[in-house]
Protein backbone atom coordinates (compact mmCIF):
# COMPACT_ATOMS: atom_id res chain seq x y z
CA UNK A 1 0.00 0.00 0.00
CA UNK A 2 1.55 3.17 -1.07
CA UNK A 3 1.60 6.43 1.06
CA UNK A 4 -1.22 8.17 1.77
CA UNK A 5 -0.82 12.19 0.99
CA UNK A 6 -1.54 14.03 4.35
CA UNK A 7 -5.51 15.64 4.37
CA UNK A 8 -5.85 19.15 3.23
CA UNK A 9 -9.08 20.23 4.30
CA UNK A 10 -8.77 23.78 1.70
CA UNK A 11 -7.84 22.03 -1.35
CA UNK A 12 -10.36 18.91 -1.10
CA UNK A 13 -13.15 21.42 -0.77
CA UNK A 14 -11.25 22.85 -3.83
CA UNK A 15 -10.96 20.04 -5.68
CA UNK A 16 -14.52 18.88 -5.27
CA UNK A 17 -16.19 22.31 -5.83
CA UNK A 18 -13.84 22.13 -9.32
CA UNK A 19 -14.79 18.63 -10.20
CA UNK A 20 -17.29 18.73 -13.71
CA UNK A 21 -20.09 17.37 -12.16
CA UNK A 22 -22.19 14.94 -14.48
CA UNK A 23 -25.36 14.10 -14.20
CA UNK A 24 -24.33 10.67 -11.83
CA UNK A 25 -22.02 13.37 -10.18
CA UNK A 26 -25.14 15.16 -8.95
CA UNK A 27 -27.34 12.04 -8.31
CA UNK A 28 -25.13 10.85 -6.03
CA UNK A 29 -24.98 13.97 -4.12
CA UNK A 30 -28.67 14.40 -3.78
CA UNK A 31 -29.05 10.23 -3.11
CA UNK A 32 -26.66 11.07 -0.03
CA UNK A 33 -28.31 14.07 1.05
CA UNK A 34 -31.59 13.02 0.62
CA UNK A 35 -30.40 9.73 2.43
CA UNK A 36 -29.20 11.34 5.68
CA UNK A 37 -32.27 13.77 5.65
CA UNK A 38 -34.60 11.01 5.76
CA UNK A 39 -32.49 8.92 8.13
CA UNK A 40 -33.21 11.96 10.62
CA UNK A 41 -36.80 12.34 9.54
CA UNK A 42 -37.04 8.21 10.79
CA UNK A 43 -35.80 9.12 13.93
CA UNK A 44 -38.30 12.54 14.31
CA UNK A 45 -41.09 10.29 13.02
CA UNK A 46 -40.48 7.55 15.65
CA UNK A 47 -40.52 10.29 18.54
CA UNK A 48 -43.33 11.95 16.86
CA UNK A 49 -45.84 8.95 16.96
CA UNK A 50 -44.63 7.94 20.16
CA UNK A 51 -47.50 9.96 22.20
CA UNK A 52 -49.58 6.49 20.56
CA UNK A 53 -49.41 4.56 23.68
CA UNK A 54 -50.33 7.48 25.89
CA UNK A 55 -54.20 6.89 24.08
CA UNK A 56 -56.10 8.99 21.81
CA UNK A 57 -56.60 12.62 23.29
CA UNK A 58 -52.69 12.85 23.70
CA UNK A 59 -51.80 11.76 20.34
CA UNK A 60 -54.69 13.97 18.61
CA UNK A 61 -53.48 17.00 20.58
CA UNK A 62 -50.51 16.05 19.46
CA UNK A 63 -51.17 15.73 15.67
CA UNK A 64 -52.90 19.31 15.55
CA UNK A 65 -49.63 20.74 15.74
CA UNK A 66 -48.55 18.54 12.35
CA UNK A 67 -51.74 19.36 10.35
CA UNK A 68 -50.77 23.28 10.13
CA UNK A 69 -49.94 24.44 6.51
CA UNK A 70 -46.45 24.93 7.95
CA UNK A 71 -46.37 21.51 8.57
CA UNK A 72 -48.22 20.30 5.34
CA UNK A 73 -46.01 21.93 3.51
CA UNK A 74 -42.94 20.42 5.43
CA UNK A 75 -44.59 17.43 4.30
CA UNK A 76 -44.96 17.88 1.09
CA UNK A 77 -41.30 18.62 0.59
CA UNK A 78 -40.70 15.25 2.31
CA UNK A 79 -41.90 13.63 -0.01
CA UNK A 80 -39.76 15.37 -2.78
CA UNK A 81 -36.60 13.99 -0.90
CA UNK A 82 -38.54 10.56 -0.70
CA UNK A 83 -39.33 11.00 -4.43
CA UNK A 84 -35.44 11.57 -5.46
CA UNK A 85 -34.51 8.94 -3.07
CA UNK A 86 -36.87 6.17 -4.49
CA UNK A 87 -36.35 7.03 -8.06
CA UNK A 88 -32.38 6.98 -7.86
CA UNK A 89 -32.13 4.00 -6.17
CA UNK A 90 -34.37 2.25 -8.60
CA UNK A 91 -32.01 4.01 -11.09
CA UNK A 92 -29.01 2.95 -8.96
CA UNK A 93 -30.76 -0.91 -8.91
CA UNK A 94 -30.85 -0.88 -12.59
CA UNK A 95 -27.15 0.20 -12.98
CA UNK A 96 -26.00 -2.82 -10.78
CA UNK A 97 -28.35 -5.62 -12.22
CA UNK A 98 -29.91 -4.71 -15.17
CA UNK A 99 -27.26 -3.06 -17.53
CA UNK A 100 -28.48 0.38 -16.71
CA UNK A 101 -25.19 1.66 -17.08
CA UNK A 102 -25.42 1.54 -20.68
CA UNK A 103 -28.60 4.36 -20.51
CA UNK A 104 -28.22 5.90 -16.75
CA UNK A 105 -28.38 9.02 -17.73
CA UNK A 106 -31.67 8.76 -19.54
CA UNK A 107 -32.53 6.91 -17.16
CA UNK A 108 -31.53 10.09 -14.51
CA UNK A 109 -33.95 12.52 -16.83
CA UNK A 110 -36.82 10.07 -16.40
CA UNK A 111 -36.68 9.87 -13.49
CA UNK A 112 -36.42 13.91 -12.78
CA UNK A 113 -39.35 13.92 -15.18
CA UNK A 114 -41.34 11.48 -13.11
CA UNK A 115 -40.49 12.81 -10.23
CA UNK A 116 -41.59 15.98 -11.01
CA UNK A 117 -44.86 15.25 -11.96
CA UNK A 118 -45.74 12.97 -9.11
CA UNK A 119 -44.18 15.56 -6.85
CA UNK A 120 -47.08 17.81 -8.18
CA UNK A 121 -49.60 15.16 -8.11
CA UNK A 122 -49.13 14.05 -4.38
CA UNK A 123 -49.20 18.22 -3.42
CA UNK A 124 -53.06 17.95 -5.18
CA UNK A 125 -53.45 14.84 -3.05
CA UNK A 126 -52.30 16.46 0.22
CA UNK A 127 -53.89 19.79 -0.30
CA UNK A 128 -57.10 18.66 -2.11
CA UNK A 129 -59.13 19.25 1.08
CA UNK A 130 -57.55 22.72 1.20
CA UNK A 131 -57.87 23.50 -2.77
CA UNK A 132 -61.31 22.22 -2.46
CA UNK A 133 -62.54 24.68 0.09
CA UNK A 134 -60.68 27.75 -1.95
CA UNK A 135 -63.09 27.05 -4.89
CA UNK A 136 -66.72 26.33 -3.10
CA UNK B 1 -3.85 -4.35 -5.22
CA UNK B 2 -6.82 -4.10 -3.54
CA UNK B 3 -7.66 -5.29 -0.15
CA UNK B 4 -10.95 -3.82 1.84
CA UNK B 5 -9.18 -2.46 5.27
CA UNK B 6 -9.90 -2.73 9.39
CA UNK B 7 -12.65 -5.93 8.54
CA UNK B 8 -13.26 -9.23 8.62
CA UNK B 9 -15.75 -8.69 5.84
CA UNK B 10 -15.73 -7.07 2.35
CA UNK B 11 -19.30 -5.91 2.88
CA UNK B 12 -20.95 -7.85 -0.06
CA UNK B 13 -23.95 -9.05 1.70
CA UNK B 14 -24.30 -5.39 3.56
CA UNK B 15 -24.45 -4.13 -0.32
CA UNK B 16 -26.69 -6.71 -1.49
CA UNK B 17 -29.14 -6.44 1.15
CA UNK B 18 -29.29 -2.54 0.78
CA UNK B 19 -30.52 -2.93 -2.62
CA UNK B 20 -33.25 -6.16 -1.46
CA UNK B 21 -34.02 -3.54 1.42
CA UNK B 22 -34.41 -0.88 -1.02
CA UNK B 23 -36.90 -2.16 -3.41
CA UNK B 24 -38.66 -3.44 -0.73
CA UNK B 25 -39.24 -0.24 1.12
CA UNK B 26 -40.33 1.70 -2.17
CA UNK B 27 -43.09 -0.72 -2.54
CA UNK B 28 -43.88 -0.73 1.08
CA UNK B 29 -43.87 3.47 1.29
CA UNK B 30 -45.88 3.88 -1.92
CA UNK B 31 -48.43 1.96 0.46
CA UNK B 32 -47.98 4.15 3.08
CA UNK B 33 -48.32 7.34 1.17
CA UNK B 34 -51.37 6.23 -0.32
CA UNK B 35 -52.67 4.74 3.05
CA UNK B 36 -51.45 8.26 5.07
CA UNK B 37 -52.66 10.78 2.54
CA UNK B 38 -56.03 8.83 1.57
CA UNK B 39 -58.17 11.22 3.50
CA UNK B 40 -56.87 14.25 5.94
CA UNK B 41 -58.09 11.94 8.79
CA UNK B 42 -56.53 8.49 7.99
CA UNK B 43 -53.03 9.45 8.39
CA UNK B 44 -53.37 11.68 11.28
CA UNK B 45 -56.08 10.97 14.53
CA UNK B 46 -56.33 7.85 16.65
CA UNK B 47 -59.01 6.41 15.80
CA UNK B 48 -57.74 5.65 11.93
CA UNK B 49 -54.75 4.15 13.52
CA UNK B 50 -56.51 1.77 16.18
CA UNK B 51 -58.70 0.63 13.37
CA UNK B 52 -55.76 -0.16 11.18
CA UNK B 53 -54.02 -1.88 14.11
CA UNK B 54 -56.77 -4.37 14.54
CA UNK B 55 -55.35 -6.06 11.95
CA UNK B 56 -52.48 -8.14 12.67
CA UNK B 57 -51.10 -8.34 9.31
CA UNK B 58 -50.62 -4.02 9.63
CA UNK B 59 -48.84 -4.62 12.98
CA UNK B 60 -46.32 -7.01 10.96
CA UNK B 61 -46.33 -4.80 7.87
CA UNK B 62 -45.34 -1.61 10.13
CA UNK B 63 -43.02 -3.55 12.38
CA UNK B 64 -41.06 -5.02 9.29
CA UNK B 65 -41.30 -1.24 7.91
CA UNK B 66 -40.18 0.23 10.80
CA UNK B 67 -37.08 -2.57 11.15
CA UNK B 68 -36.07 -2.65 7.40
CA UNK B 69 -36.38 1.38 7.03
CA UNK B 70 -33.84 1.90 10.17
CA UNK B 71 -31.54 -0.71 8.96
CA UNK B 72 -31.59 0.36 5.10
CA UNK B 73 -30.91 4.02 6.66
CA UNK B 74 -27.97 3.23 9.09
CA UNK B 75 -26.48 1.29 6.87
CA UNK B 76 -26.54 3.74 4.41
CA UNK B 77 -25.01 5.79 7.30
CA UNK B 78 -22.22 3.45 7.38
CA UNK B 79 -21.45 3.43 3.63
CA UNK B 80 -20.57 7.24 3.97
CA UNK B 81 -18.32 6.90 6.57
CA UNK B 82 -16.89 3.83 4.75
CA UNK B 83 -15.83 6.14 2.11
CA UNK B 84 -13.31 7.68 4.13
CA UNK B 85 -9.62 6.26 5.61
CA UNK B 86 -10.69 4.83 9.05
CA UNK B 87 -8.79 3.77 12.10
CA UNK B 88 -9.93 0.89 13.62
CA UNK B 89 -11.08 2.24 16.86
CA UNK B 90 -12.90 4.75 14.69
CA UNK B 91 -14.85 2.36 12.67
CA UNK B 92 -15.83 0.25 15.75
CA UNK B 93 -17.05 3.17 17.66
CA UNK B 94 -18.91 4.32 14.97
CA UNK B 95 -20.54 1.26 14.09
CA UNK B 96 -21.24 0.66 18.13
CA UNK B 97 -23.23 4.19 17.79
CA UNK B 98 -25.14 3.07 14.76
CA UNK B 99 -25.99 -0.19 16.35
CA UNK B 100 -27.33 1.55 19.91
CA UNK B 101 -29.32 4.43 18.12
CA UNK B 102 -30.49 1.69 15.86
CA UNK B 103 -31.67 -0.41 18.33
CA UNK B 104 -32.88 2.60 20.59
CA UNK B 105 -34.93 3.76 18.12
CA UNK B 106 -36.43 0.27 16.96
CA UNK B 107 -37.83 -1.21 20.07
CA UNK B 108 -38.89 2.20 20.55
CA UNK B 109 -41.13 2.08 17.10
CA UNK B 110 -41.56 -1.07 17.54
CA UNK B 111 -43.02 -0.90 21.49
CA UNK B 112 -45.36 2.33 19.98
CA UNK B 113 -47.20 -0.24 17.62
CA UNK B 114 -47.41 -3.32 20.67
CA UNK B 115 -48.90 -0.37 23.05
CA UNK B 116 -52.10 0.16 20.69
CA UNK B 117 -54.65 -1.68 22.27
CA UNK B 118 -57.09 -4.42 20.35
CA UNK B 119 -60.43 -3.02 21.28
CA UNK B 120 -62.50 -5.97 19.34
CA UNK B 121 -62.11 -9.19 18.57
CA UNK B 122 -60.16 -9.57 15.74
CA UNK B 123 -59.96 -12.54 13.11
CA UNK B 124 -56.97 -13.07 10.91
CA UNK B 125 -53.27 -14.59 11.24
Amino acid sequence: MSEFKKFDQKSWVKTNLNYRKDSGSWAWILHRITGIALIGYLFMHIFSLSPLSQGREAFNSFMEHYSTPFFMALEWFLFAFVLFHSLNGIRIVLVDWADGAKYHKSLYRYSIAIGVVMFFAMGYVMFSHEIHNLFK
Amino acid sequence: MYKHQNSRSSGSFSWVFQRITGLILVVVMIGHYILMHYTPESGHTYDAVLARMQSNWYRVLDLTFVVLAMYHGLNGIWGIFRDYKLKSWQSITIVGLLIIVGLAFSLWGIKTILDIPYVQTTSGL
